[in-house]
């Protein structure tokens, strides 16, 4: 039977391109910023549901935050979801999980009513909160899995394999869920022309919380962000040409020294 | 007088001796909060609730609550976020800390959003300031720190980052007072089908004092062998960059990194490992790191304590000699 899935997608800073020391508050847009990297693998995981799913089925995308983040639903439309909404995230204090689980519960509620699944990433990487996808099954009364590597369909069963203390559990599950995917054993499809170009045309409407009939809880107050306190410069020591065996005592008498040998 | 409670899954063989960890942020929240700490522990039989209770005892916790149904046996996110929400409920604790593994980083969550509080997550350090838990944890992939405090009335919540706390030696141990608490689970809708326990040889990367990873420096995967045998050395596990998983030489379990596991042992060593920006955050919090690369340049020689530029080949197989004597 067709399925209407809804996958949360969160654009976070580049981490790879961040500079530390230039900033005080957690950037939500006006540096270098991605998909979050788990997100791609939510967003594959509900394109595979959606072809399972067969005919009639679609992925709708879902963000809180700012307008900027329509470049990473174009990018997630043009790998092949059909339609994405902006929740405006002005008044949902960032990084606060509560605050955007709630909003998120009500977006998927008022835009997407038939939906039957949503898929997020386990946590964002900014704040490394891990916390959206569970509270917003909370919200909604659904079922949750999170830290998943795999999700399937059979028949009309959901089954999800998560990663925990014991190994990889597999669960079977009844009715709507919201399942969070961690790194899985398939990367995120690349995008062709045809899917550039339809993103393009795709309209991103940007939802404000009375449209969507959202009312904000805070959970958190941030007070601050602060560099980690620099390491002590390390030794680095040549160790080929002959001076090996001197280089390796001294390794041997460093372990010694912190006690770790 | 208030409780700060420490929740211990003891259903199921979940949780390990980490879970002490706990206790000492509970001291420090216990204390601020003029409360004192108290054990919750989550069982599906009674054995493993006073075994579970004996552990804790042994570790100075004088008093423990349980919650012991059979349903509990199995891990299902509704059904433990559902017990731990229903106690809290019943007893009114002043705060909650839950150890930040993979089952309770799934329900405690749940437990927030059910009472509407909030929860801090994967916290490293933890204090109060006017009343409200206030944490400090890694953000933005490890590489800076983030300060966070409850904003909400009531209950507070938090979940402690595996190993940023140390279990602390000689504990005068204590007869702990058993108190029960009566919960009615609901059935919920996903139930556990199997469980594959990956293999595991020895020590659990995630719980290891020492880690030895390997990376495409190594240059096939036959050459893992010297990894091991250093790991082995050292009593410690194994780990891999994401050059070598994706290569297929190493299983993905042993990945360190963004897209793998987040390790702090108190040594970690890297073995022909560059040192992406990918690979550090998944190891930069370790006490201390040492380095092997033939590469002068190669960037994991600026977050080592301890570098050595040259062929893993010909310094390993001289270190193992020289750690033997
Ligand atoms: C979204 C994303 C997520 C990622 N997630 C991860 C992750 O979780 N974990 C991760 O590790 N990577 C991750 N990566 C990949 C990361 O960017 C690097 O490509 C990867 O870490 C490189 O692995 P490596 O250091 O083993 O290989 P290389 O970068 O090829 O480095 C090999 C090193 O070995 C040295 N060497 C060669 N021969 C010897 C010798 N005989 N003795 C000593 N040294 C020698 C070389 O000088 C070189 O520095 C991710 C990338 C992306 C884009
Ligand atoms: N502002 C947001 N908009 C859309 N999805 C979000 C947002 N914040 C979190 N999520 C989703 O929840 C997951 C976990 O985020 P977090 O709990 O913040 O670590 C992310 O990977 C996203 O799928």
């Amino acid at each position: 039977m067709a399925k209407q899935i809804v996958v949360c997608l969160k654009q976070v800073p580049d981490n790879t391109k961040l500079r530390p020391e230039t900033l005080t508050a957690m950037p939500t847009h006006g540096v270098d910023m991605m998909m979050n990297p788990f997100d791609e693998y939510a967003l594959e995981t509900a394109l595979r549901l959606k072809e399972a799913a067969g005919e009639g089925s679609t992925v709708t995308l879902l963000t809180v935050g700012h307008e900027s983040a329509k470049n990473v639903l174009k990018k997630a439309i043009a790998a092949g979801a059909d339609a994405g909404f902006i929740v405006d995230g002005n008044d949902v204090p960032a990084g606060d999980g509560l605050a955007t689980a709630g909003v998120l519960a009500s977006a998927v509620t008022a835009l997407v009513p038939e939906a039957s699944v949503v898929v997020c990433g386990t946590s964002a990487l900014d704040v490394s909160g891990g916390m959206v996808p569970a509270m917003m099954a909370e919200k909604l009364g659904w079922a949750s899995l999170t830290q998943c590597k795999e999700v399937t369909l059979n028949g009309e069963t959901l089954s999800a394999k998560r990663v925990s203390e014991l190994g990889v559990e597999t669960h079977a599950i009844t009715g709507n869920a919201v399942l969070a995917m961690m790194k899985c054993d398939y990367e995120l499809r690349s995008s062709n022309i045809k899917g550039v170009m339809k993103a393009n045309k795709t309209q991103l409407p940007i939802k404000t919380l009375a449209d969507i009939g959202a009312t904000v809880t805070a959970g958190i107050t941030t007070k601050q962000l602060a560099q980690r306190p620099e390491k002590g410069d390390g030794k680095v020591i040549e160790a080929s040409n002959g001076t090996t065996d001197a280089a390796v005592d001294e390794l041997v008498a460093f372990l010694k020294a912190q006690k770790l040998v | 007088m208030s409780n700060v409670w420490i929740v211990i899954e003891a259903a199921a063989g979940r949780c390990t001796k980490a879970y002490l960890e706990l206790v000492a942020p509970a001291q420090t929240v216990a204390s601020a909060l003029g409360a004192s700490v108290q054990a919750l522990v989550l069982a599906s039989n009674d054995a493993d609730a006073t075994s579970a209770a004996d552990a804790l005892g042994q570790q100075g916790v004088g008093a423990v609550a349980t919650v012991t149904d059979a349903a509990l046996g199995q891990y299902a996110p509704q059904t433990y976020a559902d017990a731990v929400a229903q106690a809290i409920q019943a007893k009114s604790p002043a705060a909650v800390l839950f150890y930040g593994g993979p089952t309770a980083s799934d329900y405690a969550p749940r437990v927030a959003a059910k009472l509407n509080v909030g929860l801090v997550s994967n916290a490293s350090d933890i204090t109060v300031d006017g009343g409200k838990l206030t944490i400090t944890k890694a953000c933005l992939a490890e590489s800076m720190l983030l300060t966070q405090a409850i904003a909400t009335d009531g209950v507070q919540l938090a979940t402690i980052r595996p190993k940023a706390f140390d279990i602390a030696d000689g504990v005068a141990a204590a007869t702990p007072a058993v108190e029960a608490i009566a919960v009615t689970l609901t059935p919920s809708a996903t139930s556990l089908t199997s469980v594959e326990a990956t293999k595991v040889e020895g020590i659990s990367l995630e719980e290891a004092d020492v880690v030895v990873s390997g990376g495409r420096g190594l240059q096939a995967p036959e050459n893992f062998n010297l990894v091991e045998e250093l790991a082995g050395a050292l009593h410690g596990a194994v780990g891999a960059s994401r050059a070598v998983v994706d290569a297929g030489w190493r299983p993905h379990s042993e990945q360190v990194g963004q897209t793998g596991k987040t390790v702090s042992p108190k040594l970690y060593v890297a073995l022909g490992i560059s040192g992406a920006i990918q690979h550090l955050v998944g190891m930069r919090t370790s006490d201390t790191i040492v380095a092997i690369n033939r590469d002068a340049e190669a960037p994991i020689f600026k977050t080592a304590d301890f570098g050595l530029v040259g062929d893993a080949f010909d310094i390993v197989p001289k270190l193992m000699e020289k750690l033997k004597n």
